[in-house]
């Protein structure tokens, strides 16, 4: 495999089964993408991204489940935490297009896929 | 709280030596046509933590669940990751076959290689088969750090309390009554029927309100399982789901106390009352709002209509004053906001008074001022149709051009831009005006503060979700009935009063709540007290600060918590964790996919 | 027949759209047994073709598929799809229902869900999921989120050349299935049979469904749903982006003429919500909505219908007379407006959505159950203002839009005080 991996993070509400409504429709994107879930990305701290990047991930995309979010305050703070990431990751030297929040729903087919291919253009100029 | 709440039990990890078996589906060729499943089980079974790996045509199939229950037993299996379709077919199925085996079904783990792999891969074997590896890989590490999780159970009160004694409370507690619980109305007035004790006649079924208030009480006097207290003055509400206490003064002073598990806000809405001049009321005579003039209605002698021996000729309605309210066009309320919600039920009942009206005094000439006529209802659009017919005359303005009322002693002149007639200025003369007033929520702000209850910018109570949990608070265990919520007519109130019993009964159903196990964790070794999480967490009451022997630490009340993992971002010791999803298991699994 | 299948149940819901859904998991979750019995191949009903929902523009499927999945998962619920009731008998304090299962051509205790039938099959037929908008195959799960992910296959079309068959890994494909009866014995009934639109053929003057540029609210659900049949919005005449997008109001609703002079409650929210997203999807293109009264009136929606003002959507108080369209198939539009001006006026469009009322879904009184209608084919209750959900059967419950048109918050509220009064009758018995 040439491409770096890319973990994307999923949440157990929307973003994942979006996924699997991508595999259902058997549409295609590279193999070097890792896909985890949780019940909410924002229980990760700011370390937990800027670990990945030591540990050789190329790229993380966090899949959130937005405005859908089933937990209160949480799409909020989310967000908040992850421009303080931003702030570390700059302060360190990494692209800042190596990590990505967004939004994905159960049927965010065509968003699903261009989110991982723009994550693709990222990864290859690490 | 603590002897109120328990667990099956201990959250000890298991103490046995972790064995983990892996199990990769081919899924007749959906997964093994791509994705080289031998290899996948050869390099697993390497793996360290991992005791036998296998690959079979169908692991969902009985053959396949034997499979797994056979190592079990054999080869003392006690994790289990499965690589297969999507968690959301067949997770609950191998959680199954671990605990039909006498393990815990939460120390399993489900890798997708179908629907996120397999599928999706078509053209790169090779790449899908290293990814497969890589994800059973993280899979195994997350299994292995994985506890034993059990259902918390909360011992609760089998008795719901019903707050406000109005339709939609008396409906919530015959229907809590019919499925077998207790159920107690508090009610401030001191008789039972609310609002509708006020009204006249009222569509759909042409009943006075009274009446229909009466159908009710009867039905719940008659009702053994419900308590009623009249008169009652709530003082003081604690607690949470299961456990609530509602603290009430009775007409002769005396402090009772109400222990409920669930309880239902039926606390209902006022008429909104026009401020002094609002198109003349409470300066000019003969200004009234509807549910005024309903009630001047009934006392009117046979034949004629006459409001305190003044006989009324004309009379013109005009709608939505104090709903759809614009900002700018009108009056804010003492909170600053305009209400700009429409009310839902006025423009049928103005309709519906306008057909009376024409029913017993044919002669009357009736104005309807309004900017959108919204009868909704299964036969609403009959009693704009009847109004029609009977002569009644409409006009229409635009929100900005408010009507304009001015009086004097031989009645008012009303000066309306009339859309319908393409914005021409028409006045009109009419005997009496009927403000077809709105709905506000009742001053429910002592409860409301006290155990922090949402309310939306329309200030009603706030469901947690329009179409996923309509009547439920964001507080667990308190529901939302009738107009509290939002404005309704009676039908409506029914419903969400019903539904409000159901969803306290569907909490209720056993005398232990069971709570999903899936909540804050907090490792009291490695918590230093810092107090930084309770900050996070959005849940009132979920997360807070203790003290035992003498040392801060912080304190999970598993009954509100939801399990977000807000918390656990911000803990610099890693001391709180949602069990199930834990931080070690997270960093474990990303290195495992990362290692070249 | 005494290999008939038997299911016995606390109580049966006929239907498993959103309110069938919701009233099954209301009853289960007190401890209640329940049978659904759902006449199309996949549970969710309408909700879970929608795009997205008012007021809060939560994607109808994120909403929707939740509940199915706990339904589907419920350890008290069976679950019958594909399935029709054919009758329904009260003997004493029991219902006996007449169920069958009509055949899918599958083995469905031994598919997989894999496609490989559907992929293998050479023969397409219009999707009538996506309101005849894309394509099927004759052999084919009914769309992305079904539950069950079961395929279907239609005998009709099939030209038997066993495709689907060779490329099933579980030798599932059964060309010789036949229906099968099953019996369901129950103490209540729910109702919960929905609706269906006025049909696009109903109005002569809005070119009685022959302009293809004029399309139903359903299909314009599908044009804008995320995984929608073009992914984008295209008019279906000739893929052209529109650029000009009107709603004609209460075309289907509130007419004498066609027999329904009620108001359906949920087209002027369901025209503004669809103005919204195309909006949001075609910034540039011009909407316009043509109404009489615009009925806002649920929680959320008056402000709702203010931000679709603010975005631009231009609301306009009109009487539409006629559609037709022009040579190049644009719809036009010919309106009576209520302001400004009186003359009549021809308006050109790219696309016209007529905003079509709701009917009954079912005529329940064929099940013989004392239920009775009101004259326009909806279940009247014995009394709305004592409750919302007992008809004048005994034992015999209505959930949702069976008793008249109401919106999505409204019929989840609606199903599970119908749930609540079942399981109140049950505990009597």
């Amino acid at each position: 495999m040439t491409h770096r991996k890319i973990l994307i993070i999923t949440t157990n509400h929307s973003s994942y089964p979006g996924a699997d409504a991508v595999g259902q429709a058997r549409m295609g994107y590279d193999a070097n993408t890792y896909i985890i879930r949780v019940p909410d990305p924002v229980m990760f701290p700011e370390d937990f991204y800027l670990n990945a990047f030591d540990k050789g991930i190329g790229g993380i995309i966090i899949m959130s489940s937005g405005s859908d979010c089933p937990y209160e305050g949480a799409y909020e703070r989310l967000s908040k935490r992850v421009a303080r990431v931003y702030e570390q990751m700059k302060a360190k030297g990494i692209a800042a297009n190596r990590l990505k929040l967004t939004t994905i729903c159960t049927v965010c087919r065509a968003a699903f896929l261009k989110e991982i291919s723009e994550m693709q253009k990222a990864v290859a100029s690490v | 709280m603590e002897d109120k709440i328990k667990e099956e039990a201990s959250r000890d990890n298991y103490r046995q030596e972790p064995k983990v078996g892996v199990y990769v589906c081919h899924c007749g060729g959906n997964i093994s046509d791509i994705i080289d499943v031998k290899a996948v089980a050869a390099a697993l079974a390497k793996y360290p933590g991992v005791v036998v790996a296998r690959e079979y045509a169908f692991m969902c199939s009985s053959n396949g669940q034997d499979l797994i229950a056979d190592d079990i037993k054999n080869l003392g299996v006690n994790r289990t990751v499965v690589a297969a379709c999507s968690p959301s077919l067949h997770e609950l199925t191998f959680r199954g076959v671990l605990q039909r085996a006498g393990v815990n079904p939460y120390l399993h783990e489900h890798i997708n290689i179908r629907e996120q792999a397999s599928w999706v891969h078509k053209a790169d074997h090779a790449g899908a088969t290293a990814k497969a590896i890589k994800l059973a890989q993280a899979g195994v590490e997350k299994v292995l750090r994985k506890d034993a999780l059990n259902a918390i159970r909360v011992a609760a009160e089998q008795r719901v309390a019903v707050i406000g004694g109005g339709v939609a409370g008396m409906r919530a507690a015959l229907s809590a009554a019919g499925k077998g619980l207790e159920a107690v109305i508090l009610e401030k007035a001191p008789r039972l029927g609310g609002k509708l004790l006020e009204l006249g006649k009222m569509y759909p079924s042409g009943e006075e309100g009274p009446a229909v208030a009466a159908k009710l009480e009867a039905l719940v006097r008659a009702e053994k399982k419900i308590t009623v207290h009249t008169g009652a003055g709530i003082e003081f509400v604690s607690g949470f789901v299961g456990n609530f206490v509602v603290n009430f003064k009775n007409p002769d002073g005396r402090m009772e106390q109400v222990k409920a598990g669930a309880i239902v806000m039926a606390t209902g809405y006022e008429h909104y009352k026009p401020h002094n001049g609002e198109f003349g009321y409470g300066e000019a005579a003969n200004v009234v709002t509807l549910p005024e003039f309903l009630a001047l209605m009934k006392k009117s002698p046979a034949g004629r209509l006459a409001l305190a021996g003044q006989e009324i000729k004309s009379l013109a309605l005009i709608h939505c004053v104090g709903s759809r309210q614009v900002e700018g066009v009108h009056k804010p309320q003492a909170d600053g906001k305009v209400n700009d919600y429409c009310s839902r039920v006025c423009c049928s009942s103005a309709l519906y008074a306008a057909n009376q009206v024409k029913e017993k005094y044919p002669g009357v000439r009736i104005y309807d001022i309004y900017r959108d006529i919204r009868t909704y209802g299964m036969q609403h659009e009959e009693y704009y149709d009847k109004a029609s017919k009977d002569g009644v005359l409409f006009l229409r303005h635009n929100e900005a051009d408010q009507p304009v009322v001015t009086s004097d002693r031989t009645g008012h002149l009303v000066k309306v831009k009339d859309v319908l007639t393409w914005g021409e200025e028409l006045e009109l003369k009419a005997d009496l005006i009927v403000l077809v007033t709105g709905m506000m929520p009742s001053d429910i702000s002592l409860i409301r503060s006290q155990m922090k209850l949402p309310a939306s910018a329309d200030r009603f109570l706030q469901e947690v979700h329009p179409k996923l949990r309509p009547v439920e608070l964001a507080n667990s265990g308190i529901f939302v009935a009738g107009t509290a919520q939002y404005p309704m007519d009676v039908p409506e109130a029914m419903a969400s009063a019903g539904t409000a019993a159901a969803k306290a009964a569907i909490l209720l159903a056993e005398p232990d709540i069971p709570l999903e196990p899936f909540v804050a964790v907090v490792d009291e070794h490695k918590c230093t007290g810092c107090g930084l999480c309770p900050a996070e967490c959005s849940y009132d009451g979920a997360l807070m600060m203790t003290e035992k022997n003498g040392k801060k630490l912080a304190q999970v009340n598993p009954a509100l918590c939801k399990g977000c993992g807000a918390c656990v971002a911000v803990c610099p010791t890693r001391a709180i964790n949602v069990a199930g999803w834990t931080l070690d298991q997270f960093d474990a699994m990303v290195a495992a996919i990362a290692k070249e | 027949m005494s290999d008939i299948e038997r299911i016995e149940a606390d109580a049966l819901v006929v239907g498993s759209g959103i309110a069938g859904l919701q009233a099954a998991l209301d009853l289960a979750d007190q401890g209640y047994s329940v049978a659904i019995v759902e006449k199309a191949p996949s549970i969710g009903g309408k909700m879970i073709s929608l795009s997205k929902v008012f007021p809060t523009l939560d994607c109808a499927s994120c909403i929707t598929t939740p509940r199915m999945a706990s339904v589907s998962h419920h350890p008290r619920i069976t679950t019958l799809t594909y399935s029709t009731v054919d009758a329904i008998k009260r003997e004493g304090k029991t219902f006996t229902a007449a169920v069958t299962r009509k055949p899918r051509y599958i083995d469905e205790k031994e598919c997989i869900s894999c496609k490989r039938c559907e992929e293998a099959c050479p023969v397409f037929l219009p999707d009538e999921y996506e309101q005849g908008l894309g394509a099927k195959k004759t052999i084919s799960i009914p769309f992305t989120n079904a539950i069950p992910q079961l395929p279907v296959m239609h005998p009709e079309h099939c030209i038997r050349c066993g495709a689907c068959a060779r490329a099933c890994p579980k030798d599932c494909i059964e060309f010789l299935q036949e229906p099968a009866p099953v019996e369901i014995k129950a103490k209540a009934v729910i109702l919960a049979t929905g609706y269906e639109t006025t049909p696009m053929t109903a109005k002569k003057q809005y070119g009685l469904g022959n302009l293809p540029n004029v399309i139903s609210p359903m299909a314009a659900e599908r044009l804008l749903a995320p995984h929608g049949p073009y992914g984008r919005v295209l008019r279906p005449s000739d893929g052209k982006v529109p650029g000009s997008i009107a709603y004609v109001q209460c075309a289907g609703s509130r007419d004498k003429s066609i027999g329904v002079p009620y108001c359906s409650r949920v087209c002027c929210m369901y025209a503004i919500k669809q103005a919204i997203l195309l909006s949001g999807s075609l910034p540039i293109a011009d909407i316009t909505i043509y109404y009489m009264d615009i009925r806002a009136f649920g929680k959320g929606y008056e402000q709702f219908y203010n931000n679709a003002r603010a975005m631009g959507i231009s609301f306009v108080k009109a009487k539409v007379a006629r559609v037709t369209e022009d040579a190049e198939h644009n719809p036009v539009v010919r309106i009576e407006r209520q302001e400004g001006t009186s003359a009549p006026e021809e308006v050109k469009h790219d696309l016209v959505v007529l905003s079509q009322g709701l009917l009954p879904g079912c005529d329940v009184t064929k099940f013989s159950l004392g239920v009775e209608l009101n004259d326009f084919g909806f279940v009247q209750l014995s009394d709305e203002t004592i409750s919302s959900a007992v008809t004048a059967g005994a034992g015999v419950f209505a959930a949702g839009v069976v008793k008249g048109p109401r919106d999505i918050p409204d019929s989840v509220v609606d199903a599970g005080s119908a749930a609540m009064e079942a399981a109140a009758y049950i505990r009597k018995l």
